[in-house]
């Protein structure tokens, strides 16, 4: 170990009296710095946002005016998906998929305005954020610092001459991993500190901070022992160099890209435009829920009259108009859940399928950490998909029993052509207040961890695989020496 | 310094299917300079990659200093100095400090006043102890390497083509040092083209032809030390005959 750390400083004075070394690692220092500042204002930004359009959306709803509760249905409001405390460092699918819902009566939106959709053209090639950086600009200079730290010394002679003078390839490859790895460790520094904040701000969140600062850490530790290992391997500086880079754009360009790419061909995944259109064919089988005469809502008439023993509507103990809205929303919610079980069962077997492939690259197994710690993930944001139904329909069917109980069958009947009758049917603006606001429950932080560990085994796989071949790789050096 | 110098005791060492050694056997005592001299590919770099046990030997035995490197390869390479055809010190690095790297790995503390002194008997300009030795002349870093080899204090130091690209001055320099190394009883097994410098410097010369010993010379104590009209054809011949092989 004496000589392997005196190996390590050996290579660290050279890369540091390098210009172009210490050039590098600073400008990776500041761009990780950069990104975790940018992101984390950013995001911060975006979560006031939110909140700020969420708490005006909300006054709005209540400051609605005495009004039919059907007309409350229609005016409807908007959810905005609150941001995690880690998703400044991981912003995962947000600026993809859309943040805003807009809730109505009858109808199930897509969630709206993402960032990618709302900002510049530039969005679209990656923000710059910590954990961008992490996953594929830094193994990229640590390619560009430890191509050559190995081939160099048995192309320049002083392989042989540190084999004389005791030093073994073992050493030879712990030291240079080590100064490699401490490299890392000073590229690693910006984000673990960012990740320390955040954890110190939100102290619930340490364990998912912990669990994505520990994924990063071995994810580079896989790229130090593999360019280590490369370096030993190859003949020359410029074959380790040319491998190196092939594997960096397979593993963090090539593998995710093409994972998504399988994962939609294997499991294809209905347009939303097709989904609505089967979703509006099915709807219109349901009938009219505004026409109490509706013949597909014959059979609850029937059934509601025998329940209540009497012959015709006008006899029920509530306004009959209230309780077929309500029933018809039970029923298209039904609807709309069936379709949302089949995109989110779809979603979660391509997600599974991209899984499969992070056995082929460490990047995604330490995206999937990232998005999973953070709650950025696709599991969360069908969590607020499918609270924001729970909220939507919560409300309606609110409005509806409001429309029910609150409503005079005749008055409701008559309004269209009495002044006076719709005058009656406008119920007190306070009870708009007393719809529940919209509390979205993330995924808490313990089962975010639980689903980080599969990606943490993956990444300790190929870390013990990569430590097989750098040691591997040290056999083979006492023949390069000769 | 004394001890038990280099024996080479009937080396083969195959590299595939090729005997690169063929049962070399050869001697260097403590406080002799023995040059091997040969052709391209006579085999005599293989010689001394055995010795320092970078080689696995198929049969025979390298001793170093009555240590054998198959067995004791650490107790080899704390008794064995060994300088390169190429300079393969560092760069990056000064003078001062490639000698104290290449010392730590060896595990050997030098004090200041011991390397300044090894610079001297190199003849290493102070005023350059601490530049790098990207600004160092061939000579200049082959100086450096010596002084390495001489702070190592081992009783065992083999060189590889240690003149080549030195010009007559510095290997006039180099050839002195040699002698004052040899007179401290290190045992020196030196592989070179350089014939007049190995009649120069050499106790014994060897001539290495296909991987086994050809011919040897033992200096005489009358001038000429050796008999330079055999040795001149006999080096003559390998040479030729290397070169049409």
């Amino acid at each position: 170990m004496r000589r392997a750390v005196l190996i390590a400083r050996a290579e660290l004075a050279l890369m540091f009296r390098s210009h172009v070394a210490l050039i590098g690692v600073i400008a990776l220092l500041l761009l990780s710095a950069i990104a975790a500042a940018t992101s984390q204002a950013h995001m911060a930004q975006e979560r006031f946002s939110r909140l700020a359009n969420q708490t005006q959306t909300d006054a709005l709803f209540e400051a609605q005016p005495a009004r039919h509760p059907h007309r409350m249905v229609h005016y409807g409001s908007y959810v905005y998906r609150p941001i995690g405390p880690l998703a400044g460092f991981e912003p995962g699918i947000d600026p993809f998929s859309g943040t805003t819902l807009y809730l109505e009566g009858h109808r199930q939106n897509s969630a709206t305005i993402s960032a990618v959709r709302e900002n510049s053209s530039l969005m679209r090639f990656g923000q710059l954020t910590p954990a961008f950086v992490l996953q594929t600009l830094a193994p990229l200079l640590l390619i560009f610092l430890g191509f050559s730290m190995i081939t160099r010394e048995h192309m320049r002679g002083s392989l042989r001459l540190l084999l004389t003078t005791g030093v073994t390839p073992r050493d030879l490859i712990l030291g240079k991993s080590l100064a490699l790895g401490l490299v890392g460790l000073i590229a690693l520094a910006p984000a673990w500190l960012a990740l320390l904040m955040m954890a110190i701000a939100e102290p619930s969140e340490a364990g998912a901070a912990a669990l994505m600062a520990l994924g990063y850490g071995l994810y580079v530790l896989i790229w130090v022992f593999g360019i280590v290992a490369a370096s030993a391997l190859a003949q020359s500086g410029q074959a380790a160099l040319l491998s190196l880079i092939g594997i960096w754009c397979f593993i963090a360009i090539v593998a995710p890209r093409g994972a998504a790419e399988l994962a939609g061909r294997l499991e294809p995944l209905e347009t939303r435009a097709a989904t609505d259109l089967m979703i509006q064919a099915e709807l219109r089988q349901l009938g009219d829920s505004h026409n109490p005469d509706d013949p597909f809502f014959a059979a609850f008439k029937a059934r509601t009259l025998a329940q209540y023993g009497v012959t015709k509507i006008e006899d029920l103990p509530f306004n009959f108009r209230g309780a077929v809205s309500a029933e018809g929303e039970a029923l298209t919610s039904r609807l709309f859940d069936k379709y949302f079980v089949e995109l989110a069962t779809t979603q979660r077997t391509q997600s599974q399928i991209v899984s499969l492939v992070s056995i082929a690259s460490p990047a995604i197994a330490v995206r999937r950490i990232s998005m999973a710690g953070a709650g950025t993930d696709l599991e969360t944001h069908l969590r607020f998909l499918q609270q924001s139904e729970a909220h939507r329909f919560a409300m309606v069917q609110y409005l509806n029993r409001l429309h029910r109980d609150k409503l005079s069958q005749a008055d409701d009947a008559a309004r269209s052509k009495d002044p006076l009758a719709e005058q009656r049917t406008r119920i007190a603006a306070d009870n708009w207040a007393k719809v529940p606001d919209f509390a979205f429950k993330p995924t808490s932080a313990k089962e975010r961890m639980l689903a980080a560990i599969a990606p943490i085994l993956t990444l300790a796989f190929w870390l013990a695989s990569v430590m097989v071949l750098a040691g591997w790789s040290a056999r083979v050096l006492r023949a390069r020496a000769l | 310094m004394g001890g038990q110098g280099l024996d080479l005791r009937d080396l083969v060492v195959k590299r595939g299917n090729r005997n690169v050694l063929e049962g070399l056997s050869l001697t260097v005592p403590a406080g002799q300079i023995y040059a091997l001299l040969g052709g391209n590919g006579a085999g005599k770099s293989t010689a001394l990659f055995a010795a320092l046990g970078l080689l696995p030997v198929t049969s025979g035995q390298a001793l170093v200093d009555g240590k054998d490197p198959a067995h004791q390869p650490e107790a080899v390479r704390a008794s064995i100095a060994y300088l390169p055809e190429t300079v393969a010190l560092y760069e990056h690095l000064s003078a001062r400090e490639n000698v104290d790297y290449f010392l730590s790995l060896a595990g050997q503390i030098r004090t200041k006043a011991q390397i300044e002194e090894a610079f001297a008997q190199v003849r290493l300009a102070p005023a350059v102890h601490d530049q790098r030795l990207s600004a160092f002349s061939k000579g200049m870093r082959q100086k450096t390497a010596i002084a390495l080899a001489l702070l190592r204090q081992t009783p065992v130091l083999l060189l590889d083509e240690p003149t080549t690209g030195l010009d007559p001055q510095a290997t006039q320099d180099f050839h002195t040092l040699l002698l004052e190394l040899k007179s401290t009883g290190v045992a020196i097994l030196m592989v070179t083209h350089d014939l007049l410098g190995a009649i120069d410097v050499a106790d014994t010369i060897g001539l290495m032809i296909d991987g086994k010993l050809a011919s040897q010379w033992h200096a005489r104590n009358s001038i000429p030390r050796f008999d330079l009209q055999g040795l001149y054809a006999a080096f003559t011949h390998a040479r030729i005959g290397n070169t049409s092989a």
